[in-house]
C-alpha cells in the first residue's frame, strides 16, 4: 500500500521534472509565459517530498513489505535512527538526493523569468528527470517485498551510533548538489547570449551555499568518522571521502577565480563550474556503484553502468556548450603582483591537487582493464602529492593581506611581519623536536596566514575567516599527524598501558546486552596530568548484520584527545587488548572547519546582499551590469 | 587573438573540454572492459607449494603438514567469532567422514581465537575430532595469504595449494576440486 | 627619520630575517634528517593494504587479518628482515595489489604524469588568461552562424519576448522533447536489462535471527541469555530442535529442572529422540539422580554412535 504510493510519488515526479524542463524551454526559446514552467518544477521538489515522506513513514511504521525498509529497518532501531536510516543505504539516498536537488530547482525557478534562468532551469529539470528515471527504474525503493518478513536487520550498525549522521549526510548532498546551479549556469550563458555574459555573478551566491554545505559536510563526515570508525584517524584517503574532496577543491577555485566578477577569467570560470558538479556525478558513480571498493562488485547494481552514462552525457554537454563558447574580451593589463595573479595560481595548484586525488582514486578503476592487474592508491600517494601542494596553497593565502598593496616594496614590507613569523616558528618547532618536514612547513605556513590575518586591518571578514580556518585545520592536522603517538597491547585486568603521559589501567571486562545488542565493555582508568577519569570503550556485535563494530570512548579537550579503542577481549573477561592513542590539537580541525563555514555564509551574505542591489529598479533598466563588489 | 590563423574546427572546441571529454569517454571504456572482463572472475592461480604449517593443535598433538605428504588436505582457516566459519562445519566435518578413508586430511587453522570459545564451537558443531591448530596471532594464516575468515585450501598429495576459496565452501566446491585428486590416488 | 637610519633600519630587518631563515632552514634540516622517524612496523603497514577491508591500510584497519599482518611484520622486522624483502614477502603472498603504493610502471605511471600535465596544463592556461589583450577595444567576436535572431530577443528578456517566433526554435523544442523521452527511455530499458536477478530475500525470519543470537550467545558461554532467545525463537517456530537446543542452553545455564521439562516436551513428540534422553538424563543427574543411570541407558541404547555416547558409557561406569 505504502510501497505503491511511493512509486507513485517517483512516478509523478518522472512526469513533472521533463515536463519542467520542456516548459523551460518553451521560456528560453519561445519566449513562453514562466509561470506554468515554475509550476512544474515546484511539482517536481513535491513528488520528491511525497517520496520521502513515503519512505519515512514506512520506516517509523516497520512496514516490512516496502523493500527498502526489510533491508534496512528493524524493530529494535531507536526512532531517530530509523529516520537517518532513508540515506543510510543507496536507494534511500536517492531519494533524498531528489529531494535536494528539485529543492535547488524550485529556489532557481522562484525568479527564472530570464533566458539565463530559464536555460539554467532547463539544464536543472533535466538532470532531475534523469535521477527521477533512476530512481523509479534502477533503485525503487519502493518495491514490494513478498512474503513480507516480520523484522529487518536495520541500518549498518555503523550507521547507528553517532548523532552527526542526521547532519552530515543531508549537508553533504546540499554542498554536491548545489553545485548543479552554477553548473546549470555555465550551460546555459552561452546559449543566453547576452544575458549570459553575466552569468557568473548569479552563479557566486549557489556556489558559495554549495560550499559552506560541502565544507560543514566534510569536516563533519571526518568528525564521524573519528568518533564512529574507532581506528583514531578522521580521514583515510578512502574513495568515498576523496569523492567529496574533489568539488570541494574547485569550487574553492571558483570562489577564487569569480572574485570580483571573475573579469578576465571567463572560461576558468565556466570550467571550474563545470567540473565542480561533473565530479560530483563521477564521484557518485566511483562510490555509488561500488566501481572503486572493488571491480567486480560492479555488476551488482544497475546504478553504476547508468550514472556512468550520465557523467559522460553531463561531459558532452559541458564541452558541446562551453567548449564552443568564447566570452567577451574584458581583459585589462594588470601587473603580475596582483589578486588576478594570485587567484589563477590558487586554481592552478588546486586543480593539481584535484588531478592527483581523482587519478588516486581512479587508478584502481583503470589499472585491471588495462593492466590486468589489481593496484591500490594508499594515504602514501597522496602524502608526497596533495599534501606538499596544499602546503603550498596555504602560503599563498598567507599573501593576500599584501595583495592591496600595488608597490612591491610595500608589499615585501607587509609580508615581513608574518615571514618572520612563519620562520621562528618553523625554527622553534623544528629545533625542539622532529615533527618532519611536511607538518613542519604546515606549522610555518599557517603562522604565516594567521599573523597576516592578525596585523592587516581586514576590509572583507568572509576571506579572513575562510583563510584562517583553512590555517587552523592544517594545524589541526599536522599537530595530530606528527605528534599523535598510540600504541595497542593486551592487558589483564589490572594492568596498565602508557603512551605519552597518559596512562590507562584496565579494570574490568564486562559483557552485556545494551539496546539488544550483544556487547563488550572494558572500563580502564584514565590518569593524565594527575586528574583521574574512567572510560569504557567498547565491542559491539550485530548479529542481523554479522558485524562487529568498536564504539571508542574519546575524552576530547582543548589541547588533546585521548582515545581509547577495544579491540578484543578474551573469552574468560580477565583480559582485553586496548588501544590508546594521544591525538594533540585534533579539535582545532573541527573548529578551523566551522570558522571557514562562517567564512563562507558571510561571503553568502554578502554575494546575496549585492544581488538584491542589483536587482534594483535602476539596475534592471537595461543599463550594463559593471562590478558590483570592488575589484 | 583575432589576428591568428584559422585553426582547425577540433582546436576551437578548446583543448581543455576536448581533453576532459576523450578521458572520459577513455574511462568509461576502460570500467566498461573492466567490467565485461570481471565477468569471468576467480581466476585460480597456478599450483604452488604450500607454505609450512607446524605447531601443536587444540588437543595437545604434533602437526606437520609436511608429513601429510601423499595425501591430500583441506585447510580451512576460520574462527568461532565468524559468523559464516560456524555455518560451514558441518559441512567440513561431512567431507572428513566422507573421504578420510580415501586419503583425505581435513585441518582447521584457528585464526586469533581463545581455545576456550573453540572447543564450544566444535562440541557445538560435533566436531570434536576436527585437527584444530591454533593460530593466536595470525601470522601462519597470513603466511598462507589469507585474505579473510573462513577461507579455505586444497593442498595436493605432492603438498602443493591447488585450490583456494576465499568466503564459505559449498559441497559443490568441495565435491568439484576434492574427488578428482582423491580419485587419482 | 634620516636617509641612513632607514637604510640601517632595514639592514637589521634583513639581517634578522636571514638568522631567522638559517635558523628555520637548520630546523627543517632537522626533521627532514634520519631518526626522526616512527617505528618501522607501522612505516610498513601503512604502505599496505589491508586484504579485508575497502581501501584501509594495514596500519589502520582494525581487521583480525590486518592486525595479524602488523603481527607478520613485527616479527620479521625484528629478524631484521629489510622493508624491501617484507614488501616482496607480502607480494608474494597477496599480489601486487596489497601494495598501496603502485610501482612507477604501466598505469603507476598515470598516478605522477596526470598531475604533472594537469599542472602544465592549468599553469598555461593561466598565463594566457594574465596575458593583456592587445586591442581591448575589439568589437566582439562573430556569434556562431545560426543564430541571427537571439542578440536582439535577448536584449530585452520578459514574457513578451517571443511573439513572433521562428520556426527552428520550434524545431528546436520539439526534437529536445524528444530527446528527454528518448533519455528516460533509455534509462529504462537499460535498468531493466542490468537489473541482476533478485537476490534471494534477506533472512529477517525472527526465529532465524533469534536462533542466531542465541547461538552466538553460547559461544560467549552465556547460557542464560542464550536460553531466553531460544525461548523466543520457540515462540515463533514451536520446533523440537529449538526445544533441544533450549534444554541444552538451560543444563548448562544451571538450570536443570527447565532442561528436564523442555526434554520431556521433546520426548512426548519423539520418545525415542537421542538428545532428548541426553539432556534428560543429564539434568536428572540433579534433580533425581535416581532415575538418570536408567533414562542415560537408554540413551545409550538408542545412539550408540552418538558423539557423546563414549562420555556417557565412562559416566555410567564410574
Amino acid at each position: 500500500m505504502l510501497g505503491d504510493l511511493g512509486t507513485a510519488g517517483l512516478a509523478a515526479g518522472l512526469l513533472t521534472a521533463p515536463l519542467a524542463a520542456l516548459l523551460w524551454l518553451r521560456v528560453a526559446l519561445l519566449g513562453a509565459p514562466a509561470r506554468p514552467a515554475r509550476l512544474a518544477s515546484v511539482g517536481a521538489l513535491l513528488a520528491a517530498a511525497a517520496a520521502c515522506a513515503v519512505l519515512e513513514t514506512a520506516l517509523l511504521g516497520r512496514d516490512f513489505s516496502v523493500r527498502f525498509v526489510a533491508e534496512n529497518g528493524g524493530r529494535h532501531v531507536p526512532a531517530y535512527y530509523t529516520v537517518t536510516s532513508l540515506w543510510s543505504a543507496m536507494d534511500g539516498s536517492l531519494l533524498l538526493w531528489l529531494l535536494v536537488l528539485a529543492g535547488y530547482g524550485a529556489l532557481l525557478a522562484r525568479r527564472a523569468a530570464d533566458r539565463l534562468r530559464a536555460y539554467a532551469m532547463v539544464v536543472v529539470s533535466v538532470v532531475t528527470t534523469c535521477f527521477f528515471a533512476l530512481s523509479t527504474f534502477a533503485a525503487n525503493p519502493f518495491r514490494a517485498v513478498d512474503p513480507v518478513p516480520l523484522d529487518g536487520p536495520g541500518p549498518n550498525p555503523l550507521l547507528q551510533q553517532h548523532p552527526a549522521m542526521g547532519v552530515h549526510p543531508p549537508l553533504l548532498y546540499a554542498g554536491y548538489l548545489g553545485m548543479v546551479v552554477p553548473f546549470a549556469l555555465a550551460l546555459a550563458a552561452p546559449l543566453a547570449g547576452a544575458q549570459g555574459r553575466d552569468w557568473i555573478r548569479r552563479a557566486r551566491p549557489w556556489a558559495l551555499a554549495a560550499w559552506c554545505a560541502l565544507t560543514a559536510g566534510v569536516v563533519l563526515g571526518a568528525w564521524w568518522s573519528y568518533a564512529v570508525l574507532g581506528w583514531g584517524g578522521y580521514w583515510a584517503w578512502d574513495p568515498v571521502e576523496n569523492a567529496s574532496l574533489l568539488p570541494w577543491l574547485t569550487t574553492t577555485a571558483l570562489l577564487h577565480t569569480s572574485l570580483g566578477g571573475g573579469r578576465g577569467r571567463e572560461r576558468w570560470n565556466s570550467g571550474l563550474a563545470c567540473a565542480g558538479f561533473l565530479l560530483v556525478l563521477l564521484g557518485t558513480f566511483l562510490t555509488r556503484s561500488g566501481a572503486v571498493a572493488s571491480v567486480h562488485a560492479f555488476t551488482d547494481s544497475p546504478l553504476g553502468p547508468l550514472l556512468l552514462g550520465f557523467v559522460l552525457l553531463a561531459v558532452l554537454a559541458a564541452t558541446v556548450l562551453t567548449g564552443r563558447h568564447r566570452p567577451a574580451p574584458a581583459r585589462v593589463a594588470a601587473p603580475v603582483w596582483s589578486r588576478r595573479t594570485a587567484v589563477l595560481v590558487n586554481a592552478v595548484l588546486l586543480v593539481t591537487v584535484a588531478a592527483a586525488v581523482l587519478i588516486g582514486t581512479v587508478l584502481p578503476l583503470l589499472t585491471e582493464p588495462l593492466a590486468g592487474a589489481r593496484a591500490s592508491v594508499g594515504a602514501g600517494y597522496y602524502q608526497r602529492t596533495a599534501v606538499p601542494l596544499a602546503v603550498v596553497v596555504l602560503l599563498l593565502a598567507g599573501v593576500t593581506s599584501a595583495l592591496r598593496v600595488r608597490d612591491r616594496a610595500a608589499a615585501l614590507r607587509r609580508l615581513a611581519l608574518p615571514g618572520a613569523a612563519a620562520l621562528s616558528t618553523v625554527a622553534a618547532i623544528g629545533l625542539l623536536s622532529r615533527p618532519g618536514p611536511a607538518a613542519l612547513t604546515a606549522f610555518g605556513a599557517a603562522a604565516f596566514v594567521l599573523t597576516g590575518l592578525l596585523t592587516t586591518r581586514p576590509r572583507r571578514w568572509a576571506g579572513v575567516l575562510g583563510h584562517a580556518g583553512l590555517a587552523l585545520v592544517a594545524v589541526g592536522v599536522a599537530a595530530s599527524s606528527a605528534y599523535g603517538r598510540a600504541d595497542e597491547r593486551t592487558l589483564r585486568v589490572g594492568e596498565t598501558l602508557r603512551v605519552a603521559d597518559v596512562s590507562a589501567r584496565l579494570e574490568s571486562v564486562r559483557r552485556g546486552t545494551p539496546d539488544g545488542r550483544m556487547a563488550v565493555q572494558a572500563r580502564l582508568a584514565v590518569s593524565a596530568g594527575g586528574a583521574t577519569r574512567t572510560a569504557t570503550p567498547q565491542l559491539r556485535y550485530d548479529p542481523a548484520r554479522d558485524t562487529a563494530v568498536t564504539v571508542p570512548a574519546i575524552d576530547e579537550g582543548p589541547r588533546r584527545d585521548v582515545y581509547l579503542t577495544l579491540l578484543a577481549v578474551a573469552g574468560d573477561g580477565g583480559s582485553a587488548t586496548v588501544r590508546l592513542a594521544v591525538n594533540p590539537l585534533v579539535g582545532l580541525i573541527w573548529a578551523g572547519g566551522a570558522v571557514g563555514t562562517a567564512g563562507g555564509l558571510l561571503a553568502l551574505a554578502g554575494a546575496v546582499r549585492s544581488g538584491r542591489q542589483r536587482r534594483s529598479p535602476a539596475a534592471r533598466s537595461g543599463t550594463p551590469v559593471t562590478a558590483g563588489a570592488p575589484a | 587573438m583575432s589576428g591568428r590563423p584559422r585553426q582547425p574546427r577540433w582546436w576551437r572546441a578548446g583543448p581543455v573540454p576536448t581533453a576532459v571529454l576523450l578521458l572520459s569517454v577513455g574511462l568509461g571504456a576502460a570500467a566498461t572492459t573492466g567490467h565485461l572482463a570481471g565477468a569471468g572472475e576467480v581466476r585460480q592461480r597456478p599450483a604452488v607449494p604450500a607454505p609450512a604449517l607446524v605447531g601443536t593443535t587444540l588437543a595437545g598433538d604434533r602437526f606437520d603438514l609436511a608429513a601429510l605428504r601423499g595425501r591430500v588436505v583441506l585447510v580451512n582457516v576460520f574462527a568461532s567469532w565468524c559468523g559464516p566459519c560456524r555455518d560451514e562445519l558441518p559441512l567440513l566435518v561431512e567431507a572428513a567422514g566422507r573421504w578420510s578413508p580415501q586419503g583425505l586430511a581435513v585441518v582447521g587453522l584457528n585464526l586469533r581465537d581463545g581455545p576456550e570459545a573453540v572447543r564450544a564451537l566444535l562440541r557445538e558443531a560435533d566436531a570434536d575430532g576436527l585437527t584444530v591448530l591454533p593460530d593466536p596471532d595470525g601470522t601462519r594464516a597470513v603466511d598462507w595469504g589469507v585474505r579473510g575468515v573462513p577461507e579455505t585450501f586444497v593442498v595436493d598429495r605432492a603438498g602443493r595449494i591447488v585450490a583456494r576459496q576465499p568466503g564459505v565452501v559449498t559441497a559443490q566446491w568441495l565435491q568439484e576440486h576434492l574427488a578428482p585428486l582423491l580419485a587419482a590416488a | 627619520m634620516t636617509r641612513g637610519g632607514l637604510a640601517g633600519r632595514r639592514l637589521l630587518v634583513a639581517l634578522g630575517l636571514a638568522a631567522l631563515l638559517a635558523l628555520a632552514v637548520t630546523g627543517l634540516a632537522r626533521s627532514a634528517g634520519p631518526g626522526a622517524h616512527q617505528d618501522p612496523v607501522r612505516a610498513l603497514a601503512a604502505e599496505l593494504r589491508c586484504p579485508a577491508c575497502q581501501g584501509e591500510s594495514v596500519a589502520d584497519s582494525r581487521s583480525p587479518i590486518a592486525a595479524s599482518m602488523r603481527q607478520a611484520i613485527a616479527d620479521q622486522v625484528a629478524q631484521g628482515r629489510s622493508p624491501e624483502q617484507i614488501r616482496r614477502w607480502f607480494v608474494d603472498r597477496y599480489g601486487p595489489e596489497v601494495l598501496a603504493r603502485p610501482p612507477l610502471r604501466g598505469t603507476g605511471l598515470l598516478l605522477w604524469a596526470v598531475p604533472v600535465v594537469a599542472l602544465l596544463g592549468a599553469a598555461y592556461a593561466a598565463r594566457r588568461s594574465l596575458r593583456p589583450i592587445r586591442t581591448p577595444g575589439a568589437p566582439r567576436r562573430r556569434r556562431p552562424a545560426g543564430r541571427p535572431a537571439r542578440r536582439p530577443a535577448g536584449a530585452r528578456p520578459g514574457p513578451d519576448e517571443g511573439s513572433t517566433p521562428g520556426r527552428r526554435p520550434r524545431v528546436a523544442w520539439w526534437l529536445s522533447a524528444v530527446g528527454l523521452a528518448v533519455l528516460v527511455a533509455a534509462v529504462a530499458v537499460a535498468a531493466d536489462r542490468l537489473t541482476p536477478p533478485a537476490p534471494p530475500p534477506p533472512a529477517t525470519d525472527p526465529a532465524a535471527v533469534a536462533l542466531r543470537l542465541a547461538r552466538d550467545l553460547e559461544g560467549q558461554q552465556r547460557y542464560d541469555a542464550a536460553a531466553q532467545m531460544y525461548r523466543e525463537a520457540l515462540r515463533e517456530r514451536p520446533d523440537d530442535a529449538v526445544r533441544l537446543r533450549l534444554a541444552f542452553a538451560m543444563l548448562r545455564s544451571s538450570d536443570p529442572a527447565g532442561a528436564e521439562r523442555t526434554a520431556r516436551e521433546v520426548l512426548d513428540h519423539t520418545p525415542d529422540s537421542p538428545d532428548g534422553l541426553l539432556v534428560l538424563g543429564l539434568a536428572q543427574r540433579t534433580t533425581r539422580p535416581g532415575d538418570a543411570p536408567r533414562t542415560l541407558r537408554r540413551f545409550v541404547a538408542v545412539a550408540p554412535d552418538h558423539p557423546a555416547a563414549g562420555e556417557i558409557r565412562r559416566l555410567l561406569t564410574s
